[in-house]
């Protein structure tokens, strides 16, 4: 089977708005969470969220949406986005650019994207509420085409040109480790030489709020401890958006196209608790099966493990069964990987989550660092025998595994690994 | 706005123009819509809105069209004719179209259904069309694009004597295209060693174009068929040459009616070559007659039923005479 690596990276998140930036960020546990100005009103009990940064897309109208510097969308291309989508488009073009892809490289019959993003319900409300109060004719031409969760690759598969596969993937926050696991396979199979995965999300008020409904995000009021996975204190999760790109060739491409990749992806695993619609098995079990499905089909033991990016969200539920799923893989062999959970730092990115937390494996893998796990002031008892790093670890992980688990019990678990 | 959700049943309903009381709320919703959009257009609303009088809708109509196109092609729309063609000179497609119509509705306060938009091509179209919902006037009939096959099909004169490639014909006039190709066996002798369109050709072109006009656009007299065997030039009035027109040069043609009256048929006509002036003619006169197998018979129901009677039967574009368009 042909081995894929991964080549190429685009970040634009809450932490950085380019590799070099998340790296530091990540390196100096720099947090992107701030008190978030439209939560600031009575109304609204939740008030830390970590937006992106330099861009504006607060107006219903697209063309009333300011970027960062040398950032220029047409008009024609902007009126089928959600402000996911113009995250997602920038991520794109930043990981073309960072691979050194030519335009015939992303064109052609062997090159899919794959992507994940709970679509855009602000977009969405908002064209509704036109379609109730003007009437039906009165809805955006490409209101569908912006806010359904595919929007991320309709518009991006049209702007790139992507000829090879296509489609999303919907398991809330395990969907864009779905896409590049099912990336992964079809590189592996020999299906596609390349592909781009992509997370995205919105990552304003309405793509976040909503969660306060099932009591699952953070009440805190200060910006520097209201995501703390795995603290005593944690009292739910702290919404992030952005957009994710990663690159993934086949060993023939990177040897061919003479780049140097960031890591090779070994394989993956995934597995589902058939428990709860919402709630995390508490034993964590599908967790446990994915990453038990993870490293036998990439042939590693627990103990080659050395990093670990966990989901962890800050939870009280949702962190306690990833524990007890961790120790029941890693405690019998006695392994102590260094484990810890970037979402202190992000907050917690949904779709996008599993999109990112690979970039930042990658990142970890290539420039020989761990990044910690921010904001614990005391550990949960549940972590007793991890070896949860509060600080960043300047030593090169040669093995590293990202886990993810969404709604429905979803869990994958991804492998990656050192290129020497 | 109770009215704008109303659907409007059935094409030839005309819009009612009578307008409601213009309130300072209105006039702050329309500045809202319209604010991509030149302050003239917004000003040409807002009398429209307040008046109902139709003058003001042409400057909203082209407003709100040149807000939605790209940047680099607004100069297009500065000087334009109403030949001006919205997908193929602005770069407007169909999503477009209608993110254009949703403003049009918002802002003139009417409604439009999708079927009425599928024959607006050009900005004279569209100009046309809203007018006429405005008035309640009926609609005009639809620019009709001819590629060769269909004019080699209804025109009496054929290759290699035919000097339009494709047209297009409107209630309005007529526009064609032909490419000096080189192998015109004329330009063998005209001129030796330098191959120049003879003036009279272009002249013959225009009159060309006139002649599918008479036999695809309005007839003078409704319910009468021009005979394509009885159409013939009888003169010409005005005729400046330009430009040396040349192999590889793309004429584009335009003939406008001036006078029609049985028999005969008056156009003013003008030649360019990209922007550049080629030839025009003041006037070209044709004679013309009526087909008399068309005159109605007693009882025209067959002709009638299921609304067909719209669709003129065509000559089906038979193999002879593809072979005949491409010889």
């Amino acid at each position: 089977m042909p081995r894929v690596f991964i080549t190429g990276l685009g970040f634009i998140t809450s932490i950085g708005n380019d590799a070099a930036s998340v790296t530091q960020s990540l390196r100096e546990l720099r947090h992107g969470l701030e008190l978030y100005p439209p939560f600031q009103t009575p109304e609204v009990p939740v008030k830390v969220a970590a937006p992106v940064r330099g861009f504006n897309t607060t107006s219903t109208d697209a063309e009333d949406w300011t970027f960062p510097p040398g950032i220029l969308i047409k008009r024609e291309l902007l009126r089928g986005m959600s402000p996911h989508v113009v995250y997602a488009w920038c991520a794109m073009q930043q990981a073309i650019a960072d691979a050194k892809l030519g335009e015939a490289d992303v064109s052609n019959d062997a090159t899919g994207l794959y992507a994940a993003s709970g679509g855009s319900p602000y977009l969405m409300g908002h064209m509704l509420e036109r379609m109730h109060k003007l009437g039906v004719m009165r809805c955006s031409p490409l209101g569908i085409v912006a806010s359904i969760s595919g929007a991320v690759q309709f518009n991006l598969v049209a702007h790139f040109k992507i000829k090879g596969s296509s489609c999303g993937f919907a398991s809330a926050c395990a969907s864009s480790s779905h896409a590049l696991g099912f990336a992964y396979d079809d590189l592996a199979l020999g299906r596609q030489k390349r592909m781009f995965v992509v997370g995205a999300e919105d990552g304003n008020m309405d793509a976040i709020l909503p969660f306060a409904g099932m009591r699952a995000l953070s009440l805190s009021t200060d910006p520097a401890t209201a995501s703390r996975p795995f603290d005593t204190a944690r009292d739910g999760f702290v919404g992030t958006g952005g957009g994710v790109v990663l690159v993934l060739e086949t060993e023939d491409e990177v040897l061919r196209r003479g780049v140097t990749p960031y890591c090779e992806v070994m394989g993956w695993g995934q597995s589902s608790d058939g428990h709860n619609v919402a709630i995390s098995h508490p034993e964590g079990l599908g967790l446990r099966a994915a990453m038990t499905n993870a490293l036998r089909s990439t042939g590693t033991a627990p103990e080659a493990i050395d990093y670990i990016n966990a989901h962890a969200t800050s939870t009280p539920i949702g962190d306690a069964s990833e524990a007890r799923a961790l120790r029941a893989i890693f405690q019998p062999s006695g392994a102590r990987p260094a484990i810890s959970s970037t979402k202190a730092l992000t907050g917690h990115g949904l779709s996008l989550a599993g999109a990112m937390e690979s970039g930042f494996c990658a990142l970890a893998v290539r420039d020989g660092f761990m990044p910690g796990s921010a904001h614990i002031n005391q550990l949960d008892p549940e972590c007793e025998g991890l070896n949860i790093i509060r600080t960043t670890v300047s030593q090169q992980p040669k093995f590293a595994l990202n886990n993810v688990s969404g709604f429905g019990g979803a869990n994958v678990s991804i492998v990656f690994k050192q290129v020497r | 706005m109770p009215d704008a959700a109303t659907p409007n049943p059935g094409n030839a309903k005309p819009f009612l123009a009578a307008p409601k009381p213009f309130a300072p709320e209105d006039e702050a919703s329309l500045r809202e819509a319209l604010k991509r959009c030149s302050p003239s257009a917004f000003e040409s609303a807002v009398q429209y809105r307040k008046t109902g009088n139709p003058e003001h809708v042409p400057a909203v109509v082209i407003g709100i069209i040149e807000r939605f196109v790209e940047p680099d092609l607004r100069i297009k729309l500065k000087d334009a004719d109403d030949d001006l063609r919205l997908i193929e000179d602005l770069g407007i497609d169909s999503l477009t179209m209608m993110e254009i119509v949703i403003l049009v509705e918002d802002v003139l306060q009417m409604s439009i259904n999708n079927d009425e938009l599928r024959n607006l091509r050009t900005v004279g179209d569209v100009k046309m069309f809203i007018d006429c919902k405005i008035r309640g006037l009926a609609l005009p009939k639809p620019t009709k694009f001819l590629p060769i096959e269909q004019i080699a099909a209804v025109m009496p004169i054929q290759p290699p004597f035919l000097f339009l490639n494709e047209a297009s014909v409107s209630s309005s006039g007529a526009n064609g295209k032909y490419k000096i190709s080189g192998q015109e066996l004329f330009l063998q002798g005209h001129f030796k060693n330098n191959p120049v369109m003879p003036a009279s050709i272009m002249l013959e072109a225009l009159g060309q174009l006139a002649v599918l006009f008479l036999l695809e656009g309005a007839t003078p007299e409704p319910g009468k068929v021009i005979s394509s065997s009885m159409i013939y030039f009888t003169g010409c009035e005005g005729v400046r040459a330009h430009r040396v027109c040349r192999p590889g040069d793309i004429l584009t043609l335009s003939i406008k009616p001036k006078r029609m009256k049985m028999p005969l048929a008056t156009f003013e006509g003008a030649i360019r070559v990209g922007q550049e002036k080629a030839a025009i003619a003041e006037e070209i006169t044709l004679t013309f007659g009526y087909a008399e197998a068309v005159v109605p018979p007693p009882a025209p129901a067959a002709v009638e039923v299921n609304g067909a009677a719209t669709i003129k039967p065509t000559t089906p574009s038979t193999t002879p005479l593809r072979a005949a368009a491409s010889a």
